[in-house]
């Protein structure tokens, strides 16, 4: 019955856009075919790769670092996407028209997206295909979904000049000295989930006891909210927030520039925000294959290093060599640290998502 | 609805001109209107009609194809938990108290820019309010920010003279957003006014104030009813502009004041819960418009004749 | 005319208040976009046109700035032409038709940008059109939210037509269309003028609209701005601020050596 609406709604806007517009184009996809990559250089014949990455600077250096030769070397045309968010314009293609070849992904929006529907290789199907996957710390390839090639550290940044005695603990930011100039994010944010999840977890039962949550997020009110990092990175900057929910890298980052700020892990559980890459399924042959070619030397270390030392992002595979700014804070690159990682689980929380994204929503309006 | 389509007299009557009228009578005209019609229709109405009907499926995130169970749970939704339909309420109310504040403030400079001779003045003054409307949105409210946040050069300047003990809350609450708003869109009303005053002919304010009207007389019984289409264009787009922004409401009241472009937001772009942010889209567009009728009629009513 | 000393004291104070509002922000970004320090700061820890220089040489900014300009004069000269022979027609025709119609152009502007948007993205997708992702369909989207504009300034003054105008034609024996073309038209030149300049400036801003529209190929200033700021609020934002200023004051000095400025916005 939904299959029928769909093909008259889409009838019905194609004869009113079609008197004006005459279809352009219409794909014809190969998909069925197998793709596999051994690891070797190829020639591509100018295909273009669609890839989705984050803007600004990370994408000038990427291409720098990394995709400017590898046009040459293989031969094709990377179309460099950063028009964030991809979510819904994978929604509104549909299965068989994505509008990317490899995604970058946070986590929640990936599990969303391949929660529609069958958009994404699974990774048994991707793995084989990167010889350098076998590198991996096991955590990457444990979402299922994509490869995890960069993670950093949840925490809190701090002013070290305003904090007089600087947190440790997660439950820390709920000290009296922190009322109204402590931060979070908004609730779809992938930093306020983890935050949320964590607080159910550290003050509730587990983390899907949502009451623990609710109750956490009313007495870290008042607080102030961002949307992203850099939002957040502003506001302590001004010193509009002294402690904020933060990822590693930009607190590190500046305090080895000589700004006042700190950073604490938390004690109690050790989330981390990843990058994670995706391969679309109906992409095209060629492109799934230099898809893969770009998977396999993302992994590379000397890449893995460069990223470190200018973003203090952190690698996934076991064979990079940390560079010295992520030496100097202190992070290992060991069997170790990567088993004390918690992941949350991002299924059951989707399926709460509308509830809770109202329910903390109604909170932070106060 | 922009329709002033009337003139106020000196004597507060409506005069209608007639050379427009007998031009429209015209046969020839009315082709003219045509391209926009066809351009709206196609790319404004079919699109927004197919999304809105969205709003009467039940909400299933990442779906977009259209369902034939229908419902109207998102609206029941909608209209029975505070958190939505306060926010109509706060939207309408922002948005209203924005175009007053707007007009008190932008009335007075576009009044000085229409009556400043000097081209060099002129030329610099309106300078002044373009250049303030070309920085991006999130720059401009950072420069807000640095004011008016709790660390802001407004409180650090009265917590050192000791005229305070605390910062003021001038933002992350509707004060910021009635400043943010009222900031990124004054120029749009000055720039409206200024058209409007302009074409007003000083001799007849000179003729108020000979035949022995104060200055302020004049003014409110001269000046201010004949710059009416200026001001009704001008609230009508702050107005619209106000009630739509997602940027200013965002930033400015640090999510904390839940105006509907949020909610519209992160149901769209964040949740991807789209036949419930179709819903919320619905109950704002009707309640815009039924606030711009409103209004339209009152003002009519108040200009003493209808278009 | 008379002397500017006609301006009432209290509207010579809210002027200056006025202005202080649009300004102070404005003077703040500018000073943040010199500051030579690492990290967007204010006050700016010295000052410098390093992050200017940043700008002037990034690979994503300054393609982004020419394409935002690129944008904003197409849809200033598609939003302007179409929406300037609309108006001709609502503000002198009447009756319901044309009641529905002022109500259709002004829809675009009550809409959350974000919804327009996505209403779009999805009917580009859905029909196949080829639109979706390209240049030609973020211009058709910054069209239908700068067209109103055009069609309130247009229509405001239209309606505000002199009487004596219409007397001078009449007594020169001007048949309906010359009086248009010789009198209305010359009118309303200055307020479509207006019309224009917002129709650029709202569309060389827009985020919302252009949030879903917007392709790798075509990233504009507000969006590049956008996702560069998610991640670390850098000086570079500020001092693409301060050469947009730049422009638009150059702009405007220049067209106000051409003609006289108040005649865009009056008459």
């Amino acid at each position: 019955m939904t299959e029928t609406i769909k093909t008259t709604r889409r009838q019905l806007l194609k004869m009113g856009a079609g008197a004006a517009v005459l279809p352009l184009f219409n794909i014809n996809h190969t998909f069925a075919d197998e793709v596999i990559y051994d690891g070797g250089a190829f020639d591509a014949g100018g295909a273009v790769l669609r890839m989705g990455e984050w803007g600004g600077a990370w994408g000038e250096l990427v291409r720098k670092f990394l995709l400017d030769d590898f046009e040459k070397k293989y031969n094709c045309r990377i179309e460099y996407d950063s028009t964030w968010p991809w979510f819904p314009k994978y929604i509104a293609g549909g299965v068989k028209n994505p509008p990317l070849d490899i995604g970058n992904w946070n986590m929640p929006e990936m599990f969303k997206t391949a929660a529609v529907g069958d958009f994404f290789l699974g990774i048994d199907e991707i793995v084989p295909n990167v010889p350098n996957a076998k590198n991996l710390w096991p955590f990457a390839t444990a979402n299922g979904v994509g490869i995890t090639w960069a993670f950093n550290q949840y925490g809190y940044a701090y002013r070290s000049d305003l904090v007089d005695t600087p947190p440790v603990a997660f439950i820390d930011a709920w000290k009296a000295a922190f009322a109204g100039k402590r931060g979070t994010y908004v609730t779809p944010s992938t930093l306020q989930m983890v935050f949320f999840l964590v607080a159910c977890r550290v003050f509730g039962k587990d983390q899907y006891d949502l009451e623990a949550g609710y109750k956490a997020m009313k007495e870290f009110m008042p607080a102030k909210i961002s949307d992203f990092t850099g939002n957040m990175k502003t506001l302590l900057d001004r010193g509009e927030v002294i402690l904020g929910v933060l990822e590693d890298a930009e607190p590190l980052q500046a305090r080895d520039a000589g700004a006042p700020f700190g950073f604490a892990y938390w004690q109690e559980l050790q989330p981390i925000l990843t990058q994670t890459y995706t391969v679309s399924r109906y992409s095209e042959p060629m492109q799934k294959k230099l898809a893969f070619a770009l998977l396999n030397e993302t992994l590379e270390p000397e890449f893995m290093k460069n990223m470190g030392s200018v973003f203090y992002l952190r690698p996934c595979v076991s064979n990079a060599i940390l560079p010295d700014n992520l030496v100097k804070a202190g992070i290992e690159n060991g069997a170790d640290t990567m088993s004390k990682f918690w992941i949350p689980d991002w299924k059951a929380y989707l399926e709460q998502e509308a509830d809770i994204v109202e329910t903390v929503n109604t909170i932070f309006a106060g | 609805m922009y329709g002033m389509a009337v003139t106020v007299g000196s004597d507060g009557r409506v005069i209608r001109p007639a050379i427009l009228i007998r031009i429209a009578r015209g046969p020839a005209f009315w082709w003219l209107v045509v391209p926009a019609v066809v351009f709206f229709i196609i790319f404004f109405l079919v699109p927004t009609a197919s999304l809105f009907a969205l709003a009467f499926n039940k909400p299933a995130t990442g779906v977009i194809d259209l369902s034939a169970a229908l419902s109207i749970d998102n609206f029941i939704r909608i209209f029975t938990r505070s958190i939505y339909y306060e926010a109509i309420f706060r939207s309408i109310g922002i948005a209203s108290l924005v175009c007053i504040v707007g007009l008190l403030l932008g009335y007075p400079l576009a009044y000085v820019i229409a009556k400043t001779s000097n081209p060099g003045r002129n030329a610099l003054l309106m300078v002044l309010v373009l250049s303030s409307m070309q920085l991006d949105m999130v720059i401009r409210l950072y420069g807000l920010m640095v004011l008016l946040g709790d660390n802001g050069l407004i409180n650090s300047t009265l917590l050192d003279l000791g005229l305070i003990k605390a910062p003021l809350p001038l933002m992350y609450n509707i004060f910021g957003v009635v400043v943010g708003l009222v900031q990124i869109t004054l120029p749009f009303m000055i720039l409206s006014l200024i058209g409007s005053i302009t074409s007003i002919h000083p001799s007849l304010e000179e003729a108020a104030r000979s035949l022995g009207a104060s200055r302020a007389r004049a003014f409110f019984s001269v000046v201010f009813p004949m710059s009416m289409p200026g001001i009704l264009a001008g609230t009508l787009i702050v107005f619209s502009l106000a009630m739509s922004s997602y940027v200013v409401p965002a930033l400015m009241g640090g999510w904390k004041v839940l105006v509907m472009p949020i909610h519209i937001y992160q149901q769209v772009a964040e949740t991807g819960r789209w036949q419930f942010g179709a819903a919320i889209a619905v109950v704002l567009f009707v309640s815009g418009l039924l606030a711009i009728t409103l209004y339209h009629l009152a003002a009519m009513r108040a200009a003493g004749g209808r278009s | 005319m008379r002397g500017e000393s006609a301006i009432p004291f209290a509207f010579r104070v809210i002027s200056w208040l006025t202005l202080a509002i649009l300004l102070i922000p404005v003077v703040i970004v500018i000073l943040a976009g010199l500051n030579s320090g690492d990290y967007l700061t204010f006050p700016p820890q010295g000052l410098s046109l390093r992050w200017v220089v940043a700008f002037l040489t990034s690979e994503t900014f300054l393609p982004a700035f020419g394409t935002s300009l690129l944008i904003a004069l197409i849809t200033t000269l598609i939003s302007t032409i179409i929406g300037t022979m609309a108006a001709l027609v609502l503000s002198r025709a009447r009756g319901r038709i044309v009641n529905a119609l002022r109500v259709l152009f002004i829809l675009p502007i009550v809409l959350p940008g974000i919804v327009v948007g996505l209403a779009l993205y999805v009917f580009y997708i859905s029909t196949d059109v080829g639109l979706a992702r390209t240049m030609a369909g973020l211009i058709i989207g910054h069209v239908i939210v700068t067209c109103p504009f055009v069609i309130a300034t247009v229509t405001a003054v239209l309606v505000g037509f002199d009487r004596s105008l219409e007397e001078a034609a009449r007594s020169l024996g001007a048949s309906p269309f010359t009086a248009f073309r010789l009198v209305t038209l010359k009118v309303i030149s200055s307020s479509i003028s207006a019309g224009a300049i917002f129709a650029f400036i709202i569309s060389f801003g827009q985020f919302e609209v252009t949030l879903f529209l917007s392709g790798p190929n075509l990233q504009t200033l507000p969006i590049t701005m956008y996702t560069a700021l998610r991640y670390s609020f850098e000086p570079t934002a500020a001092a693409a601020g301060i050469f947009a200023i730049f422009l638009v004051v150059a702009a405007t000095v220049t067209t106000s050596r051409i003609t006289d400025l108040k005649r865009i916005f009056g008459r």
